[in-house]
């Protein structure tokens, strides 16, 4: 029910206005106080502005975190009457989205790509207000404004380098194939709007859930709906037959704004899809009988082209940043296997921890890949992967760097990205029910996919590491690159010794308000509770104490967050049965 | 009240200038026609949202006006899009003397 406006609410949400006025500020900054400068100058200046800020907002996404979300369950999260998330969900993700933003804020800053440092600051700060707002978003029409005004702002600062032709084609193609999805994806939200009579996506899920047969048999209607949000949503994570934008794209733009467009856009269009697929439409998800279909058979074939693809096609590729596109296309493969997982699953907050926790891990170690693509560009104006020939003689600790990097996006052991992989894989087993073979060849498809991963991985590192040049060397990388690549490579190896800290973490975000609709696990008996063979987290060692005292003293910026997780994973999922058809909202 | 046109005039109505603009986006080669297609299709939408709205029951906590709120949002959207489609479509026709999308095919692979 949405109640009344108070205070608290602004006081919430202000991190984001903060940021909205900052980018405001940035426009008004470089018209007056830095006219007649040239770009060198005004890159900085503006850049160090901007961190400023994005600085600030975290601070305050912190004490806000620390002062005023509670973990307490009867507490409604929902803010600006039911049509944002202000609890957990909003908070966590909102830190996560801004130091994304600070370290594309820092490569910015390497060369000078452009002169119109004003408006690109401008739209990198709204496009982060966007992000947040898209993934905050418990209302349709919220979620696709904040998913307009973030592609907006992203065509735009794709079309930026003003030195090379490709940058603008990679904006027009980007708007282009952009503008016919976000069409294609409204058209699917009015046949929702019109089969429900409702755009809030809990109160979607409660009239699906209630009226309907589960499955989408015989609703040709839903069916259209589902399929149009489905493209929407494919566009934006680049799933296979809607990835075309993506490696033009990716090569077109400046390394940041690739960067930007792999890390921020993808984690909160995933997070969107999450909600509106597993909360508002999770009761079309699947199957009452095992002939009737749902939309997870449509996405598990979208998941299983999206990743074969990816990865066959970045086997042959020679430019890092094209390379990496397809590394990314690959990626968001995979993450739809979480998807779908967390639409089948009895437990879907586990599921959609362990998607979050990929995503995270995915986005900050692309971000650090597009570092490297940046580095070479601004010295060589290419980024081919042979430019990075012999790079790992002359810097070593940049070929420690990567060779984590490249182990933790294959999944190899002691890195995060092994450990995304893992729970993501074994929520993905964990579904029960006739979907249980769609989701072990996902699975076992998924594997193999890693294993032809490693080879374009590693032609990287032997590039690196192995072959000689004789072209110029690069100079030093300077702190703008330096912290993207170091703080990627650090948390990678922090998270992967430590992926407990992480995953309460995403687990308490994911027991606030995503609103997931359960999941029968045997269709002839409702009252039966789920039996839960392996949670991924029990194939650790046991740890002495919680996980989160553990995670105390480990010294993360968040001890607010890893403080309440303990009193929320206790609080709310247990009161509900899996039997219940929607956690509504209170 | 009797002579009401049905809703599923205003539902076919609306899907067939929906396929009328995805075909315009498949099939025009010049960026401004493709960029007119998409009004198209984003009109279309509109005209499904108004329409749900007038004839159908919202539900238990939806507010009264949510159908109507949908399209003006989406309207204010579209000429965004079309501002900075337009700005995008003139940075390209700059450089190739050109507006056909089939002509900026330089990055592929």
């Amino acid at each position: 029910m949405p109640s009344g406006l108070s205070i608290q609410d602004f006081v919430i949400f202000s991190p984001v206005i903060v940021l909205t006025v900052w980018g405001l500020l940035s426009l008004i900054i470089d018209l007056t106080l830095l006219a007649g400068q040239d770009s060198t100058t005004r890159n900085r200046s503006l850049g160090m502005f901007t961190l400023s800020g994005l600085v600030a907002s975290l601070v305050l996404c912190q004490y806000i975190s620390y002062k005023y979300i509670g973990p307490s369950p009867g507490t409604d999260p929902l803010i600006f009457f039911g049509s944002l998330n202000g609890g957990v969900l909003f908070n966590q993700f909102a830190s996560l989205v801004i130091l994304f933003a600070v370290l594309i804020t820092c490569l910015s800053m390497v060369w000078n790509f452009t002169s119109h440092w004003g408006e690109y600051y401008a739209m990198l700060v709204w496009s982060a207000v966007s992000m947040i707002i898209l993934i905050a978003a418990e209302d349709l029409l919220t979620l696709f404004l904040a998913l307009e005004t973030m592609t907006i702002c992203l065509y735009l600062m794709t079309a930026m380098e003003k030195s090379k032709q490709r940058s603008a084609e990679a904006g027009l193609k980007y708007f282009v194939y952009g503008s016919v999805s976000s069409a294609l994806f409204l058209f699917g939200l009015s046949l929702i709007y019109g089969l429900t009579g409702s755009l809030s996506i809990s109160e979607i899920g409660l009239v699906l859930s209630s009226t309907q047969q589960p499955g989408l048999t015989g609703n040709v209607v839903g069916a259209v709906a589902v399929l149009l949000i489905l493209v929407g949503f494919g566009f934006k994570v680049s799933a296979v037959p809607f990835h075309q934008w993506a490696p033009d794209v990716y090569e077109g733009a400046p390394a940041p704004v690739s960067a930007w467009l792999a890390s921020g856009s993808k984690l909160a269009s995933l997070v969107a899809m999450v909600k509106v697929m597993g909360g508002g439409l999770g009761s079309w998800a699947a199957t009452s009988t095992p002939t009737s279909p749902g939309w997870v058979g449509l996405l598990a074939m979208i998941a299983a082209a999206t990743m074969t693809y990816g990865n066959f096609a970045a086997l042959g590729q020679k430019n890092l940043k094209r390379l990496l596109a397809y590394s990314s296309i690959a990626h968001a493969g995979y993450m739809l296997v979480g998807v779908i997982a967390v639409g089948l699953s009895t437990e879907p907050e586990e599921a959609a921890a362990a998607l979050f926790f990929y995503l995270v891990v995915y986005g900050l170690t692309t971000i650090a890949g597009f570092a490297l693509a940046a580095w070479i560009d601004r010295d060589r104006g290419t980024e081919e992967v042979e430019d990075l020939n012999g790079l790992a003689r002359r810097h070593p600790y940049v070929g420690v760097a990567v060779c984590i990097l490249m182990l933790s996006m294959i999944g190899i052991p002691p890195t995060a990205g092994f450990f995304g992989k893992l729970y993501m894989f074994m929520e993905a087993l964990n579904v029960g029910g006739p979907d249980k073979v769609t989701m072990m060849g996902l699975v076992a498809l998924g594997l193999f996919n890693s294993v032809v991963s490693a080879f374009y991985y590693v032609r990287i590192l032997k590039a690196m590491f192995f072959r000689d040049t004789q072209r110029a060397e690069l100079k030093w990388m300077g702190p703008e690159i330096a912290l993207p690549l170091g703080l990627g490579t650090v948390l990678t190896l922090f998270f992967g010794l430590n992926s407990s800290v992480l995953l309460t973490d995403m687990e308490s975000v994911s027991r606030s308000g995503l609103h997931i609709t359960r999941r029968n696990p045997d269709p002839l008996d409702y009252n039966k509770p789920a039996p839960r063979t392996t949670r991924p987290s029990q194939l650790k060692p046991p740890e002495p104490s919680k996980p989160a005292e553990a995670a105390k003293p480990s010294g993360t910026t968040k001890p607010s967050a890893a403080a309440k997780t303990s009193a929320v994973i206790n609080a709310p999922a247990k009161a509900e049965g899996p039997g219940s058809a929607a956690s509504a909202k209170p | 009240m009797t002579q009401q046109i049905p809703l599923t005039w205003f539902l076919y109505f609306a899907a067939a200038s929906f396929a009328i603009g995805l075909m315009g986006v498949l099939m025009r080669r010049n960026a401004i026609g493709v960029l007119m297609a998409i009004e198209i299709m984003l009109n279309a939408a509109n005209v499904n949202f108004i329409a749900f709205w007038r004839y159908g029951t919202p539900s238990a906590s939806e507010g009264p006006l949510t159908g109507v709120m949908m399209a003006l949002f989406v309207v204010t959207i579209a000429a965004a899009e079309v501002a900075v489609g337009v700005g995008l479509i003139l940075l390209c026709y700059r450089r190739w003397r050109s507006a056909d999308v089939e002509e900026f095919d330089g990055l592929s692979g």
